[in-house]
């Protein structure tokens, strides 16, 4: 299973970014070979409008199972991140990266769709 | 550090009034965020000093190589902004006109053209009355607001806010629902909505409602002026109990926010004895608690 995190950092001791759109970074973690890899989303944060759609595209191509972020994506993003079979878990904004996949695995987190 | 955002779907409901209340009874306790750029005006409430200005860049600008150009009137052509004109022996980009989309630097068969990054306005962080700091931004002729401004705007006063270990950031949003009320939102942990009793406070009230529930965000409430219309009042409250969101106030209309306004004061400044004065404090504590919970 691959898992994105919206992130502040690098690490598993890394700060959630709890914005979708706006995204410092993400962290993509496939647990069937235990690897985290970082993708940046500097361009995104500096566009004036439309950040979700291009971090939408971005979450496409990285292919994953499932995002965990803050607040949860905006209306337009959702309408194409609902096109594929991925998850979107919501309310690790406060969290490290690390809590963040604790609460997921424990079913703590809430499912935005 | 917690993030309060205040927010109103209609302009002119008492955002800014409120927003710069909280952050005078706060102190240097909370940084000040001013994301509403469009008409920035909360620094003639709270004094800003203007200082340590940063350059904000957005936006670009086609400009035409002379020594390149050999006038073929391609880029002319595509134009749809009519920003281009031609001279005797080269073509000429209008800086007023031209909208930064590029058309002409990618048709150009000489690469005479070179897009430029534009400045489009200043950020300030900026000491203001009650010794507490502002972020706040001043754009320039015919620049616009943008979720990108509003991100670099709260992203300052958040910076701020954790290195000299502030308790709130406080930001006034902007009105609508658009790119920088959405920017705005992005990490708060409460949203304050100010709406008024009016036809279109009801309406841009529910709008803007129904984008922090995209967001999941915890949102409270306030009725300004409540008693201007005791009808579209009701029809709130309907709405708020509906869908469960708290009214920590239902304020009256009153002068004494407009007095304080042209003296330049928040209204706890100008009378914290008054009753509209009271009222704020026990709002501001209210969202206080809230955040705690």
């Amino acid at each position: 299973m691959k898992i994105i995190f919206t992130t502040k950092g690098n690490t598993w001791d890394s700060h959630m970014d709890p914005r979708f759109g706006r995204a410092e970074m993400f962290l993509v973690y496939d647990d069937s070979n235990d690897t985290l890899q970082e993708v940046l989303n500097s361009e995104t944060e500096s566009m004036e409008h439309g950040a979700g759609l291009q971090t939408s595209k971005k979450v496409l191509e990285l292919n994953a199972d499932v995002i965990i972020t803050g607040n949860g994506a905006g209306q337009k993003a959702l309408e194409i991140l609902k096109s594929v079979d991925a998850k979107m878990y919501v309310g690790a904004g406060d969290m490290s990266v690390k809590e963040a996949y604790d609460a997921f695995k424990s079913n703590k987190l809430q499912l935005q769709f | 550090m917690r993030e309060v955002v205040v927010i109103s779907g209609k302009g002119g409901t008492g955002k800014t009034s409120f927003s710069a209340a909280f952050s005078y009874l706060e102190g240097k306790n909370a940084v000040v965020c001013d994301c509403d750029v469009d008409a920035a005006n909360m620094h003639l409430l709270l004094d800003a000093s203007f200082d340590n200005q940063k350059d904000f860049k957005s936006g670009e600008l086609a400009i035409i190589n002379p020594d390149m150009c050999t006038n073929c009137g391609e880029c002319f052509e595509v134009c749809r902004f009519g920003a281009i004109s031609k001279e005797p022996n080269f073509h000429i980009v209008d800086d007023i006109s031209c909208e930064g989309c590029s058309y002409c630097f990618r048709v150009c068969p000489f690469d005479a053209i070179s897009m430029k990054t534009q400045k489009a306005g200043d950020i300030y962080t900026s000491d203001i009355k009650n010794g507490a700091k502002m972020v706040h931004a001043k754009l320039g002729f015919a620049a616009e607001n943008s979720g990108k401004l509003v991100a670099k705007v709260k992203s300052e006063a958040k910076i701020l806010a954790l290195q000299e270990d502030k308790g709130y950031v406080i930001t006034d949003g902007s009105p609508g629902i658009g790119c920088p009320v959405i920017s705005s939102l992005s990490g708060a942990n409460l949203v304050v909505l100010v709406t008024e009793a009016t036809v279109s406070g009801l309406h841009d009230l529910k709008r803007v409602y129904e984008l922090t529930q995209t967001f999941n965000l915890n949102v409270v409430c306030i009725i300004n002026k409540y008693d201007l219309n005791h009808v579209v009042t009701t029809k709130i409250e309907d709405f708020l109990i509906k869908e469960k969101v708290e009214v920590v106030a239902k304020i009256g209309y009153d002068e004494n926010f407009t007095k304080a306004m042209s003296l330049a004061k928040t209204i706890v400044e100008f009378d914290i004895d008054c009753e509209l004065s009271q009222s704020i404090k026990q709002i501001w504590e209210k969202i206080k608690k809230r955040l705690q919970d």
